[in-house]
């Protein structure tokens, strides 16, 4: 008997809609590209025959893959299932990503599974339910139309054939086929994916979903309203005595106190909705994706709100009420809506009042705008939208598409009232000066909602900056932390001083951004919430010290759980690699060095607000508020000119040249490449 | 009638209580200390079947569990190591859509009862009290799988579980055989879940404790609580601003705590 593959459950399903048929194959051949991301685009590369089809196509294929952590208590970091396949929301449509925590990822491997490849299209609304071994197509015909909340409470009740909340239950009818108390763990779409809309999302649970992706609409499209797992098979690990000492030492180090309050400035710590929102008029229990050591979501009475979360918990803030704000958060959800369009319904009220929208303007509609900071108007927004009615069906491919179709997105890009810098995007930070952020999404495909350095920086020395008080580390320290923990020992590579953006030490550091991303967030699905973890405020005040858990740790973890040696060197390779297979994926789908530029307003139009970063100017570390910056055409083509080059991608184009796949292992990448004439010379 | 409702009711006759009604009783009236260093305190129904009490219980802060199910995953790992939820002798079920804190999340722990049914309805004498901790325990070796323990247990979901790979029966042993786990566990050692919660939700006592509906519960949470911007009191009704924490948790007073600080 072979040794057990440790992390992994061993099998893929592969679920082809169109003829309502399942194969199981091996995981082994895919161990290579580890899990999550890496093995989720291989398989992609692999089933996928055609990657230059529409997102809503039959052929697209969608993959949904677990890492080795998932399941497991490697803290922030059990949790999160990748998903991938063309997305709808990208303008123009990509090769595209997402992932949602939860419970997910855990239930798909004690299913049996460490990823799913959906295939097709089935003629009529199904849903798949899968119990270990047994996998089974269901009508859905009953669930087209029901929320997701209503969706998974009926999928609940027949999968475990309405057995009280919390029994043991069988699931295979005999005494040694495997039983569970818990709830079978749940993936659908809302109306809003059955509709195809582009703002659409997978949701999971109450606030888990594929969001900024559009993967709701690609389910819609193949009539796929659901999955839902439930499993009793065991994951081996490795070393559990490692797992469990590793994390208990985080925890200890790195983690909050509960009973000691508040870490200072520590992202993600409990109940998260309390650091981008007051919820202090209500109360909630804080709430945790599996083997999570934060817990940054929350529940509350009545289930209304429930796992809201960050950016998207601030959908709806207008009345001021925090009980409006959780109501609207919880129908995003139902109706499977993305949050993360949290600037179009400002920009839709912009346009009102500059007299441009409204009932008989130029962008007819008859929302009732006089009623814009109420509930009521934000659940006549998005009704219309799920269901695509009057505006709606504008607004349900995203407001970059619909201002395209208005004739709007020009002028309003360029001013920056339409705040969009890449792909369609909403801007997340700001991309004229935090450059990791805005480079990172413009040379990859999406907005890429990397927070790890974003948190060191920003996060820890905002409110001292802005209140005149010392930061909690000071400029050069936190640009020498930050080069130490990335392995870039170069503290220019965290400079962001208008040099420092466009410096060779920068082209250094995004290549190791996209790769530190593409492999521990995103293939070993660490919550980019903590990780990379670079400062730790609570190990500053016990020991002086402001370092963090990276790097030491993630491959402390890895060896752990997979028993396999891998250095951090080694790990940043790895997610090298899969970053340019996605590179050679959009190859294919035609992009081109011209479309990797931002949108006109990040080259022409000052910041204003405080934004404090570290910049080296004169000699001299200091924190900057980045204000009156704008991004140089020229020094960001230069930019990527010289990024291009140092990643092995053809200068004129971006493509992968085939040298650099060669090296990295995807000759087959550039046979397809040069056979489509798209390789980079 | 039937058969077992007819059984039942001569048990009523009899001593007021059928024996099952009792011991689930002893988890649902909120009696609290009834059996303490060997001394009956109270007039037990016939047939009740009394051990030497446990010198340990798991107590949780249901309004504090966080749902994350770390120890669920920790149980199956120091005890099996492998990862399995369901073979972890603390069962979390959590309900996402669920209303807080009445029926979001459930944390069902072992009791170790002072009248253990399962330990009543073993033919073999697998189920046993430890000599020496009363740590109700699963010799392993004697069980013949008939599950008549799994179906004793008084409360649901059971707490004696039927591991189907292993092919016994298995219950919290309060961490006294965790070949995976680096430290010494037992009634008089640590237990993994206590340590590892990250929400500090789950706590050992040595003595019996008094129950609710719920089960052995605590409340953990303090003032500390509050300024994250979660409820502090038994019910968790009263919101932190209520108690005077207006702004708990944003980033302003974290700023504030700290520059104090």
């Amino acid at each position: 008997m072979s040794e057990p593959k440790y992390g992994y459950a061993g099998k893929i399903l592969i679920v082809d809609l169109t003829a309502q048929k399942t194969e199981t194959i091996d995981t082994d051949p895919y161990i290579e590209w580890v899990g999550g991301h890496g093995m989720a685009s291989k398989l992609f590369w692999d089933y996928c025959e055609d990657k230059t089809v529409e997102s809503t196509d039959p052929k697209n294929v969608i993959v949904c893959a677990t890492t080795p952590f998932s399941g497991a208590i490697v803290p922030a970091a059990s949790a999160r299932c990748e998903f991938t396949g063309i997305g709808p929301f990208s303008v123009p449509e990509w090769y595209n990503r997402s992932s949602m925590g939860g419970r997910l990822a855990g239930m798909m491997k004690e299913a049996g599974y460490d990823a799913v490849v959906i295939m097709g299209k089935a003629e009529a609304p199904v849903w798949i339910n899968v119990v270990n071994d047994r996998v089974e197509f269901n009508d859905a015909t009953d669930l087209w139309g029901l929320d997701t909340f209503e969706t998974q409470e009926r999928i609940w009740d027949e999968v475990t054939h309405g057995t009280p909340e919390g029994s043991w239950y069988e699931l295979s009818g005999s005494r040694d086929g495997g039983r569970t108390a818990q709830r079978p763990s749940v993936m659908c779409i809302g109306p809003a994916g059955e509709n195809l809309a582009r703002v659409s999302c997978v949701v999971h649970d109450a606030g888990h979903v594929t969001g900024q992706s559009g993967f709701g609409a690609v389910f819609g499209s193949k009539n796929l309203k659901a999955m839902s797992f439930i499993g009793s098979k065991s994951i081996p690990i490795a070393d559990p005595a490692a797992l469990v000492r590793l994390r208990m030492e985080v925890q200890e180090k790195f983690g909050y106190n509960i009973d000691e309050g508040k870490v200072p400035g520590a992202p993600g710590s409990p109940g998260a909705a309390s650091t981008v929102l007051d919820t202090s008029p209500t109360v909630a229990r804080a709430e945790g994706c599996r083997g999570c050591f934060k817990n940054c979501r929350n529940l509350f009475p009545g289930g209304v709100g429930n796992e809201l979360t960050c950016s998207a918990g601030t959908y709806f803030t207008g009345s001021g009420k925090i009980d409006d704000t959780l109501e609207v958060y919880s129908l995003l959800s139902k109706y499977g809506l993305n949050g993360y369009e949290v600037d179009m319904p400002v920009y839709l009220n912009n346009l009102y009042k500059m007299g441009v929208m409204g009932k008989g303007k130029e962008i007819d509609t008859d929302l009732p705008f006089e009623k814009f900071n109420t509930v009521e108007f934000m659940e006549d927004l998005l009704h219309r939208i799920a269901y695509r009615e009057e505006i709606g069906d504008d607004l349900a491919e995203g407001i970059a598409r619909a201002a395209q179709k208005w004739g709007r997105w020009d002028e309003d890009t360029s001013s920056g009232l339409l705040a969009r810098p890449n792909w369609g995007y909403c801007e997340h930070n700001e991309p004229r000066a935090e450059v990791e952020w805005s480079y990172g999404s413009i040379f990859s495909e999406r907005d890429i909602n990397e927070h790890g350095v974003h948190n060191a920086v920003y996060n820890t020395s905002i409110m001292a900056v802005l209140t005149g008080a010392e930061p909690p580390v000071a400029a050069e320290d936190m640009a020498k932390q930050l080069a130490d923990q990335s392995g870039l020992d170069d503290p220019e590579c965290f400079n962001w001083s208008e040099e420092g953006i466009y410096s060779d030490a920068r082209v250094r550091e995004i290549h190791w951004n996209r790769a530190y991303g593409r492999f521990w967030l995103q293939s070993l699905g660490m919550c980019d919430w903590v990780w990379p973890n670079f400062v730790s405020r609570k190990h500053t005040l016990e020991t002086g010290s402001t370092y963090g858990a990276t790097p030491e740790y993630e491959v402390k973890f890895f060896k752990a759980v997979t028993g396999r040696d891998l250095s951090y060197e080694e790990s940043i390779q790895l997610g090298h690699k899969f970053w340019v297979l996605d590179r050679a994926i959009w190859a294919l789908e035609g992009r081109h060095r011209e479309q990797e530029v931002f949108t006109n307003y990040v080259y022409d139009v000052k910041t204003t607000k405080p934004f404090p970063l570290v910049v080296h100017e004169d000699g001299k570390w200091s924190y900057s508020l980045c204000q009156g910056r704008t991004l140089d055409r020229d020094k960001f083509e230069d930019f990527k000119s010289r990024f291009y080059v140092h990643e092995g991608f053809e200068e004129s184009t971006g493509r992968p040249t085939r040298g650099c796949l060669e090296t990295l292992g995807l000759g087959f990448a550039a046979d397809a490449l040069e056979a489509a004439g798209k390789l980079g010379a | 009638m039937t058969e077992t409702n007819r059984s039942a009711a001569g048990a009523q006759e009899k001593g007021g209580l059928s024996r099952r009604q009792f011991i689930a009783g002893i988890g649902g009236l909120g009696i609290g200390v009834v059996l303490g260093g060997g001394i009956t305190a109270l007039l037990l129904p016939d047939d009740v079947y009394a051990l030497e009490a446990s010198q340990g219980y798991l107590l949780v802060d249901t309004k504090k569990c966080a749902g994350c199910e770390t120890c669920v995953i920790s149980c199956s790992l120091a005890h099996l190591g492998r990862i399995n939820t369901s073979l972890s002798r603390i069962q979390v079920m959590k309900n996402a859509l669920g209303s807080f804190p009445a029926d979001d999340v459930q944390q069902n722990q072992c009791r170790q009862c002072p009248y253990p049914s399962c330990v009543e309805a073993c033919p073999v004498g697998a189920m046993h009290a430890d000599p020496e901790t009363g740590v109700r325990l699963v010799d392993e070796g004697k069980c013949i799988g008939c599950e008549r323990c799994v179906e004793a247990c008084p409360f649901t979901p059971s707490r004696v579980q039927w591991n189907f790979e292993d092919k016994h029966a298995q219950k919290c042993d309060l961490c006294q055989n965790t070949p995976y786990w680096d430290e010494e566990g037992g009634a008089f050692g640590k237990q993994l879940c206590v340590e590892i919660c990250p929400m500090k939700a789950i706590t050992f006592t040595n003595e019996l404790p008094v129950q609710t509906d719920e089960g052995y519960t605590a409340n953990l949470r303090n003032n500390h609580y509050l300024e994250i911007g979660l409820p502090s009191d038994d019910e968790a009704r009263i919101s932190p601003k209520e108690r005077g924490y207006s702004a708990g948790g944003t980033a302003a007073q974290a700023a504030s705590n700290e520059n104090k600080g």
